[in-house]
């Protein structure tokens, strides 16, 4: 299943091979070289229209320290960690729970139960927008933390429980068997056995749910109004003026959000990596 | 006393009987050796008795309670599988001390018992690897250990050795026997293969497409096969079979003919249902087979050698009697097998005579229902 080596005598194929991965690479890293280089720059010199040139006047911690003392950055920071990490935890909880029951009990209507949990995921948000915010405006949860977190969880609930069930399914039947014959509870297995054995699925999961809620716009803007509870990707739109807009200290702004899940992925790589070569790799 | 007992168990998967009106009743300390081919419901025997599948119909006795509804970790039983189970995340230690662990036992006692377990299994020096350190018959022990631990009324072995190599599998099979009769536990043991059913068990219990077709001493088995699948599923090399006719029933013996062979007498004990015209099945053992002129022989007949297998100790050949065919041989061809207790120089091509003599000679009838065994073994012993 993975691509043959090109064999060292075919220089040209190597070439090409090499050159087009350069072309993916340098194309997917654009966007990101392009904050990179407005947050370095001064505001008079991207008025001036010189968007891609190399910075004249290295301005990046200037426009860090303005992101912090000018704009609300830093509370919208809060706001997306209180929002984000309960999530993450819930789901991994419901998840895992879900995951063990629709992997190893046959009852009536397992099917339909999974089909219900994978076939959630495919309904557009735009269709979903309306009735969730009247049903958060009713229940008297719009713009609160709770209502962002409920939604999430309950979203990303879905995929997580695909992901676990399908990981949990491959684990060896006789395995199972076991813990059973020596007297191990459901509980008892789901603790000692499945969880200890699912480490790295839960830390890939973390991490996908984790960069799914932190990056959410759509339901931030719908589901929130007011700056105390705004996470950080609407917060960021404010920083917009209303007729100039200071690109400098957005694009300083957004490398500071991006700051917890590229960090997230550095320390939990190693498990993120093992967790999605898992099921091929059977221990 | 029954230790074990299955009474009148049937077993549903969807609308596939896979277990037909199992009856079983199991002494204590008794090694039993279920045996039988790939898919006749060893193993649904074995986790029915653990309480792994719900029976649908019958019950389950085990130390004079019925268990039948009863949780497996309450049975008193302890299963061995084939692939090991053992815990990937989990040391030896901890892998054997899992199902006291489970029970809240403490763990000072804990450590004796996996303790215990390890001297008795030698792989104290193992206790904090993890299984992928091991080697399989290492995983063996510590899978057969973690059952040992918890000192379970009877043990249960899903073919334990099928992963193993031929030489561990011939040291695991004396080790297994030594430490039943070490522990004296009830054991309850699965496989499809004979030589592990022959030399390990007390009784072997021959299962097929979910019926206990006979069960009793191995020997017994071997000598006073019940049935034409009993006769070929017991012996290696594999018995030979011919296709005869009855041409007359006189005085407890059948006059069978055989196609391109001299008629053949076969004392018969059981001779109902038999009408002259009948078509049975002769059997005839590899061993019995004799080279050359054997004084009151009843079969004989002249062969060709096609293949010699020498063993050293004995030597195998495989002999074409041109019409007269043997059925489902183990070569695949209509060869008859015969096994010499020698090493014997025989060449292929060469002519030969076989015989065999009438007490060597086992008969079924067109049901597959020995009818001249039982009796004339028990006479002759
Ligand atoms: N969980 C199951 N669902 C459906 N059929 C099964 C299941 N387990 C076993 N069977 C069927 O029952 C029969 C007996 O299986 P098993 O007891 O495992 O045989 P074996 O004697 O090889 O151990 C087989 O035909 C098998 O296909
Ligand atoms: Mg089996």
């Amino acid at each position: 299943m993975f691509p043959r080596p090109l064999p060292e005598e075919k220089p040209l194929q190597r070439g090409l091979y090499v050159g087009f991965v350069a072309l993916i690479l340098i194309l997917w890293l654009l966007p990101l070289f392009a904050v990179m280089l407005t947050a370095s720059k001064t505001a008079d010199e991207i008025m001036a229209g010189q968007y891609w040139t190399w910075p004249k006047h290295f301005n990046l911690i200037e426009n860090f320290q303005a992101v912090f003392a000018q704009t609300n950055m830093w509370g919208y920071f809060i706001n997306s960690l209180i929002i984000t990490l309960p999530s993450v935890l819930l789901v991994l909880v419901f998840s895992t729970l879900t995951g063990y029951v629709l992997a190893r009990y046959n009852f009536k209507g397992n099917a339909l139960v999974f089909a219900l949990f994978v076939g959630g995921n495919f309904l557009p948000a735009q269709i979903m927008m309306i009735p969730v915010r009247d049903l958060m405006v009713s229940v008297g949860l719009y713009d609160t933390y709770l209502a962002l977190i409920i939604f999430h969880v309950a979203f990303q609930t879905g995929f997580a429980t695909l992901f676990m069930r399908n990981f949990i399914a491959a684990l060896p039947d006789e395995l199972f068997q076991a813990a059973r014959a020596e007297g191990a509870s459901p509980w008892q297995t789901l603790r000692h056995v499945v969880i200890p054995l699912m480490r790295p699925a839960l830390a890939a999961l973390a991490i996908l749910t984790f960069t799914f809620v932190w990056n959410d716009y759509f339901w931030a803007i719908v589901l929130t109004q007011s700056d105390a509870v705004k996470p950080v990707t609407a917060g960021l739109n404010n920083l917009r003026g209303e007729w100039t807009s200071a690109w400098n200290i957005v694009a300083a702004a957004t490398l500071f959000v991006a700051v917890p899940p590229v960090t997230m992925f550095f320390l939990m790589q190693k498990h993120f990596i093992a967790g999605l070569t898992m099921g091929a790799v059977k221990g | 006393m029954s230790h074990v007992r299955l009474i009148d168990i049937d077993k549903y998967y969807g609308s596939y009987h896979a277990l037909k009106s199992v009856n079983l009743t199991v002494d204590k300390g008794e090694f039993i050796v279920m045996v039988g081919p790939s898919g006749c419901g060893k193993s649904t025997t074995l986790k029915s008795i653990a309480g792994l599948e719900a029976i649908s119909s019958g019950e389950i006795w085990i130390n004079g309670r019925n268990v039948t509804r009863e949780e497996p970790g309450d049975r008193g039983i302890a299963m061995v599988f084939q692939s090991y189970a053992l815990y990937p995340h989990m040391t030896v230690a901890e892998n054997m001390g899992f199902g006291l662990k489970m029970a809240k036992r403490p763990q000072a006692e804990i450590d004796v018992a996996v303790k215990r377990a390890a001297e008795i299994l030698r792989i104290t020096d193992q206790l904090d690897k993890r299984p992928k350190e091991l080697s399989g018959g290492q995983r063996q022990r510590v899978a057969i250990g973690r059952a040992i631990t918890r000192s379970p009324e009877v043990f249960l072995f899903d073919e334990p050795l099928s992963n193993l190599d031929a030489a561990l599998r011939t040291q695991m099979r004396v080790e297994l026997t030594t430490l039943h009769q070490q522990l004296g536990s009830t054991m309850i043991y699965v496989t499809h293969d004979q030589v592990e059913a022959m030399t390990m068990a007390s009784r072997i219990v021959v299962f097929n497409k979910g019926v206990i077709e006979q069960q009793g001493a191995p020997l017994e088995l071997y000598h006073n096969p019940v049935n034409q699948f009993v006769a070929g599923f017991l012996g290696a090399p594999r018995i030979n079979f011919v296709a005869a006719t009855l041409v007359n029933l006189r005085d407890g013996v059948a006059e069978v003919a055989l196609e391109g062979a001299s008629t053949v007498h076969v004392p018969v004990a059981d001779t109902a249902g038999l009408t002259n015209g009948a078509k049975l099945t002769l059997g005839v053992r590899p061993e019995a087979l004799k080279i050359g002129d054997v004084p009151d022989a009843a079969l004989s007949f002249d062969a060709q050698v096609r293949l010699v297998e020498q063993l050293g100790r004995e030597t195998v050949l495989y002999v074409d009697a041109g019409p007269l065919a043997a059925i489902g041989s183990e070569s695949g061809t209509h060869n008859f097998t015969v096994q010499l207790g020698t090493a014997a120089p025989y060449a292929a091509g060469q002519s030969i005579k076989v015989s065999a003599r009438a007490a060597d000679l086992y008969l079924f009838a067109p049901d597959g229902k020995a009818v001249n065994r039982p009796k004339l073994i028990a006479a002759s012993l």
